[in-house]
């Protein structure tokens, strides 16, 4: 991790929530799961139109704190915006490479949510998951822990 | 505005931390989906943030109603610094004072509450769809 980072650190979750796609809907109920169930004491999120907007407290911890992003499709917005205004990212995943394909089957709005949507989601928040404890444990090695 | 190209465009701001930006994504889903889907269609926030070509040619060449959680409008700034046209600017905060000591649910999930919001968006949503429609037929 890198020295100007935060020492009690937690890791930051920005998704692009992409609108026009299932996989949009996908990431961004992922991220919900991990924030809610998974890893509620070591992430918090990011509002991605808020970063981008230029909200300094989104992007200051950004420039401080390791970021996972988690973009719908391979145009990967939330991990373009996150490098262009707060650094490079941890660890930048994609739904489709995930998932090994676009979601069939899956919605864009969660009132028609189905098996498929669960499974999808259940999926990409168990990476995002395994992507938190990978970076808190480089953190805890480069700290001496 | 029957045709694919003169839709109205939805843009949400989704935002992920409240149940503000739930709303905001659902009922422009509601609107392009259910109640207005001839005359409206959605577009990526974020596609349009990241200057994506075809989604910036899209935004400029269309009417955009935007849906914004909160008052930092971030769908709303985001289209007008790309150019785009907000024909209304909608924010849920506002939407959720007439409806007081209501429980819309949260950033994961809507309650029936919730979603009685979202239509109620969406049908205004429609409607100023419907008027952008009538006043180019009059043109």
């Amino acid at each position: 991790m890198a020295a100007e980072m935060n020492k009690t650190t937690k890791v930051g979750i920005i998704s692009c929530s992409g609108e026009e796609i299932p996989e949009g809907t996908i990431s961004r109920s992922a991220v919900r799961r991990v924030l809610e169930s998974l890893r509620p004491h070591d992430a918090v999120t990011l509002c991605l139109p808020l970063f981008l907007a230029g909200n300094e407290g989104e992007r200051n911890f950004a420039r401080t704190h390791p970021v996972i992003t988690i973009d719908g499709c391979d145009k990967q917005c939330a991990k373009w915006g996150t490098e262009k205004h707060g650094g490079p990212v941890a660890r930048g995943l994609v739904v489709t490479n995930i998932l090994g394909g676009e979601a069939v089957g899956c919605a864009r709005s969660s009132r028609t949510r189905g098996p498929a949507d669960e499974e999808a989601v259940r999926r990409v928040a168990e990476q995002i998951a395994a992507a938190v404890d990978e970076l808190l444990e480089e953190d805890h090695l480069a700290e001496g822990d | 505005m029957n045709k694919d190209g003169d839709k109205v465009l939805v843009i949400p701001c989704s935002g992920i931390g409240k149940v503000h930006g739930l709303i905001s994504r659902e009922a422009a889903y509601l609107a392009t989906d259910e109640v207005a889907p001839e005359h409206t269609d959605v577009v990526c926030l974020a596609l349009l943030v990241r200057e994506d070509e075809e989604t910036l040619a899209k935004v400029r060449a269309h009417p955009c109603i935007t849906i914004d959680g909160c008052g930092k409008a971030c769908a709303q700034k985001n289209v007008e610094l790309a150019g785009g046209q907000v024909v209304d600017a909608i924010q849920v905060g506002k939407v959720l004072t007439k409806h007081r000591g209501s429980q819309p649910g949260s950033g994961s999930e809507l309650t029936e509450e919730g979603w009685a919001i979202c239509r109620e968006i969406a049908e205004a949503v429609a409607e100023e769809a419907e008027r952008i429609r009538a006043r180019e037929e009059v043109a």
